[in-house]
């Protein structure tokens, strides 16, 4: 079994949690999740052992916290403490699956787009023109910026467990709604800021397309092979 | 960390050690069989980070296993590194264990 089938068996058992354990629970699985460089597998098999623990203690009356200790926070940390971390291999697996992932959405939507443009609407020239060199900046700023905001997400979504009293949701709201503003604009700034520089480049649409598709099928197949979503 | 729980841990792991060594066991299984030996002052949910611990370190190795009674669960054997490490467990508990007794009854 891997991570996947345990994170499944998980969502069907939990469902037999009252409602104070589950909000508890939950918690738990969110706090532990969140931690980026932890092994999958490992995670996911502890917190189904929690989860079996806990619906037997059910069974007889008890809360997380009998089972667990009253700071269920310092309890889930002295578990992440031991958790072994993620092998490099899987790590370099998923970047690559998201650069793959990231690179066919984008290529698709400016090929499509800009053939649409130009064929029905006469804009643009049918092809893209743009500088090497400015063209690989952008890409790896973009993927830098992406990554920072990924990791300030999981630490925003870890800083929202185990609150005493129900944080109000329009400040949530506010929260997210900045973190995800600053990262878009910073992501449009690197692409209208950049300055032109290196060989310039001429792709026809229909190619970008082409490559685009080439790129969705290999994500496909990738995720298909190493079960990367499901 | 208190006192208590310095003292604790190395003892807890021992006492998961053998008893995993009697049979495989699982999780609650094993947070049972504590409490029936009289370690009712170790919270149930303490096993779970020594556990983790004892698999990183390659003493014990947990499988999926579908029970007869129950749903798949993650049953915990020996490894045998892990048999070596509950036999010095248990020489070190030996040694220490009368003289300890000894000492603090006064050295009668």
């Amino acid at each position: 079994m891997i991570a996947k089938d345990y994170i499944q068996l998980n969502n069907e058992r939990r469902k037999k949690l009252n409602k104070e354990n589950e909000s508890l629970y939950l918690d738990m699985v969110v706090y532990i999740r969140t931690n980026a460089n932890k092994s999958e597998q490992q995670t996911e098999e502890v917190l189904l052992e929690l989860l079996d623990h806990l619906l037997k203690a059910q069974a007889n009356g008890k809360t997380a916290k009998d089972v667990f200790g009253e700071d269920l926070k310092a309890y889930c940390d002295e578990l992440i403490q031991e958790i072994p971390a993620e092998k490099t291999s899987n790590h370099v697996r998923f970047i690559l699956f998201m650069i793959l992932n990231l690179f066919a959405i984008i290529t698709l939507f400016t090929g499509i787009g800009g053939y649409l443009l130009h064929l029905l609407f006469d804009i643009g020239s049918g092809s893209l023109t743009f500088p090497i060199g400015s063209g690989i900046s952008i890409v790896i700023l973009d993927l830098l910026l992406l990554t920072i905001w990924i990791i300030i997400l999981l630490k925003w979504i870890k800083s929202s467990t185990f609150k005493e009293k129900k944080p109000n949701k329009w400040i949530e709201f506010l929260q997210l709604w900045l973190i995800c503003t600053v990262y878009i604009g910073l992501s449009l700034a690197v692409l209208f800021l950049m300055p032109d520089f290196g060989t310039t480049v001429n792709l026809y649409y229909p190619v970008i397309i082409g490559l685009g598709l080439v790129l969705l099928v290999a994500t496909i197949l990738f995720n298909h092979k190493y079960r990367m979503t499901k | 960390m208190s006192q208590r729980s310095q003292l604790l841990k190395g003892i807890l792991e021992g006492c998961i050690l053998s008893i995993i060594r009697m049979k495989p066991t699982y999780g609650y299984e094993l947070s049972m069989k504590l409490q029936e030996f009289g370690l009712t002052d170790v919270s149930e949910g303490s096993i779970y980070p020594i556990l983790l611990r004892l698999q990183k370190e390659n003493l014990i190795i947990g499988e999926m296993v579908k029970s007869e009674s129950g749903p798949k669960r993650k049953y915990y054997q020996l490894t045998r590194e892990g048999e070596k490490a509950l036999d010095s467990f248990i020489y070190h508990w030996e040694s220490l264990k009368k003289p300890v007794d000894t000492i603090i009854r006064g050295g009668d």
